[in-house]
């Protein structure tokens, strides 16, 4: 026979056996005292666990850990000094139980035993057969009250269950269930984790570049003006978003009320309420893909400006700018699981975001979704800004001064 | 070797994550058995949560089972056998109060039960919860409860056995509705309420005749009353609606007819302002 078909037969013994002792319980109690012996042998036998080696806690100094198990009206705070009273090495605890004795490991008071006292018993389980009085405290254990035992006084389990099976217990009965031990990040669960966070960032970043190249190829006009807005009306365009942020739903508010008390325009809410709503987010995204296109312009000039070759075009600028602007949230996918880092990675690419949206919401406003040029630094009329008008007239700076008068005159 | 040592990095980091905001929500129980106790005067403290109270079998003087959230609340359970006084519920850690900080508190759940055969004095307090009680059957000596922003569901499924002194129920901003007053067998029943719906129907087995003294103010109070039962209504108003169908006025006072010769008597008190207050006859 085999060592493991061994010890598992072993094992169905010894719950048959300790099974015949149980005829007096219910059958609750049979079934409870069964799981309660085999979770216990389970790692006695197959691993090599013998638990806690049962012995006698020795009493603490003065300054020591000590607790009064007389009173068990507060179990969560029990439960806190016994654990601050637990050492590593287990043998290296020391507790005074005021009334009464403690214990480590497994404890069990035989049939004809009378204990006075309370008892507290860490790390272990305590099996009742004869009579205590007093009350019982197990940490991390359970409390098996056999058939013919009693307990005069209160039993309380925390970390384990108070099992009536088939003695007497006078007082009151307490369990506080075990913490129960949080799911930890595991490196297993952390590239899943981090692939989620990837695969959304990179959804959100496709789309934001789909609409973006749309706008471009029809709307080019309009995007410049707003990016123009950005650029030279940068704070303007802040403080109007933060207003226009402010101020949107109470417009949205009179719009509908002024709707409603018109006549005709009662007819109109639905309508309106779906054109400002999508006005509204047109002029955020519009915005964003516009500060996006002006932080891709500003770096790529200054890439040309040292020596790179590079095709300066608005779908260039987007996609540069959008990937500035991904910067903070890829390193929130990458480093958003670590503790309180990650939410300061969170935290600090939700604000960038918003302070994004927010200015291109104000140039969007500013610049009436890109028709109005006058934030926008464009002081020449458009229709005089050909290439062979710009090539020969000088407009701004040391050449327009230095125009020769007769060029001037003519 | 600068890969290597990212790797390892990250790898160290990453088993020294420690969990992430995980709830640490507990199960506490305590329950205890009879001993000749003459009378039991329960307590019972719930911030926030669903929380049920029913009759316990017999031979059990008191049984909590409550799920709470360990970060922010603690189990509460003091039994004193001498007084008999007991204290159960929750309550916030720290001590300040009833106060919801997380939706995780509002998961929280309690079932309470009380012995059958005790005599019950039963005190309550809600904060934001959802409270479905049923001391039907049980032996009640009185019933208090308050609640603030809940909606409790009371009710006495079946008659008490004691001799009810006393039934009280004070409500904030929440939804009232008692469910068969007349099993009570309560000799006085106050209602106070500020913003709310309160529903009290005397359904059940009269043994006695009732007073009851509503103060409400901004809320609506619908009052279910059995044909048959002699109904009399002294009402202090202001700003508020009666709906009486079937009664007759007399200045300040609404009564059914032959009021004086109703084998059962229900007489109500009202001081209500800006409230609305509808009396519906049950078959």
């Amino acid at each position: 026979m085999r060592p493991g078909k061994g010890a598992v037969a072993l094992l169905l013994v010894i719950a048959l056996i300790s099974a015949s002792r149980l005829e007096a319980a219910d059958r609750r109690g049979v079934v409870g005292e069964l799981s309660g012996r085999v979770k216990h042998l389970i790692p006695a036998i197959l691993i090599g666990d013998p638990g806690v080696a049962p012995q006698a806690v020795p009493g603490a100094d003065a300054q020591g850990p000590s607790v009064n198990p007389a009173r068990l009206d507060q179990p969560a705070a029990l439960e806190r000094q016994l654990r601050t009273a637990l050492r590593r090495p287990i043998d290296a605890t020391r507790l005074t139980v005021v009334g009464g004795a403690a214990r480590l490991g497994h404890y069990s008071v035989g049939s004809a035993e009378t204990l006075h006292g309370h008892i507290v018993v860490l790390e272990g389980d305590v099996d009742i057969h004869g009579r205590v009085e007093g009350n019982i405290v197990a940490l991390d254990g359970d409390i098996i009250v056999h058939p013919g035992a009693s307990v005069i006084g209160d039993v309380l389990a925390i970390g384990g269950h108070v099992r009536e099976a088939g003695g007497n217990i006078s007082g009151s009965v307490q369990s506080l269930e075990a913490v129960p031990i949080a799911p930890a990040l595991s490196t297993a669960a952390l590239p899943v984790v981090i692939a989620r966070r990837a695969a959304g960032f990179v959804g959100v970043f496709l789309v934001l570049l789909t609409l973006g190249f749309g706008l471009v190829t029809f709307g080019r006009p309009n995007l410049e003006i707003v990016s123009d807005t950005v650029m030279h009306s940068f704070g303007r365009s802040f403080v109007v978003g933060l207003l226009g942020e402010v101020l949107i739903l109470p417009t949205f508010g009179m719009l509908i009320v002024g709707l409603v008390l018109t006549v005709a325009g009662a007819l109109l809410v639905p309508f309106g309420i779906v054109v400002y709503s999508l006005l509204a987010i047109v002029a955020v995204l519009g915005g964003v893909l516009a500060v996006a296109h002006a932080m891709g312009e500003t770096i790529t000039r200054r890439r040309m400006a040292q020596g790179l070759r590079v095709s300066p075009n608005a779908y260039r600028y987007l996609l540069t700018g959008l990937l500035a602007l991904g910067v903070t949230w890829l390193a929130w996918v990458a480093f958003g699981w670590v503790p309180i880092a990650g939410g300061l990675i969170l935290s600090a690419a939700a604000i960038s975001t918003w302070f994004v949206g927010t200015v291109g919401f104000g140039a969007a406003l500013l610049s009436r979704g890109g028709v109005r040029e006058h934030f926008a630094g464009r002081i020449v009329p458009p229709e005089l800004l050909t290439d062979e008008y710009l090539w020969a007239t000088p407009q701004f700076g040391v050449p327009a001064v230095k125009r020769p008068a007769k060029e001037l005159e003519e | 070797m600068t890969l290597r040592r990212g790797t390892l990095l990250f790898a160290v980091v990453a088993l020294a994550t420690p969990s992430l905001g995980a709830q640490t929500m507990r199960a506490f129980s305590a329950s205890r058995p009879t001993k000749g106790e003459r009378m039991l005067r329960a307590t019972l403290d719930f911030g926030a949560g669903r929380v049920v109270v029913q009759p316990a079998l017999p031979g059990t003087l008191y049984r909590a089972t409550v799920r709470y959230d360990a970060e922010r609340s603690a189990p509460v359970h003091e039994y004193n056998p001498r007084t008999a006084i007991l204290r159960l519920g929750i309550e916030a850690v720290g001590g300040g109060g009833v106060r919801v900080t997380s939706r995780a508190q509002l998961d929280q759940t309690g079932r309470f039960e009380f012995s059958p055969d005790i005599p019950l004095s039963f005190n309550a307090n809600f904060g934001a919860a959802d409270v479905t009680i049923d001391l039907g059957g049980t032996t009640l000596v009185d019933v208090a409860v308050q609640s603030g922003a809940t909606r409790s569901s009371l009710a006495f499924s079946r008659p008490t056995k004691g001799e009810c002194r006393r039934a009280s129920f004070t409500v904030g901003a929440s939804e009232l509705d008692v469910r068969q007053l007349a099993n009570a067998g309560c000799e006085t029943i106050q209602i106070e309420g500020g913003v709310g719906r309160a529903t009290l129907g005397f359904e059940g087995a009269w043994r006695r005749n009732a007073s009851v003294a509503v103060a409400l103010s901004m809320g609506t109070l619908t009052l279910r009353v059995p044909r048959g039962v002699g109904l009399q209504i002294t009402a202090g108003r202001f700003l508020t609606s009666l709906d009486v169908a079937g009664l007759t006025r007399s200045g300040n006072v609404w009564s059914t007819a032959g009021f004086a010769s109703a084998p059962r008597k229900l007489t109500i008190e009202l001081k209500t302002s800006m409230a609305g207050v509808n009396v519906e006859w049950i078959d």
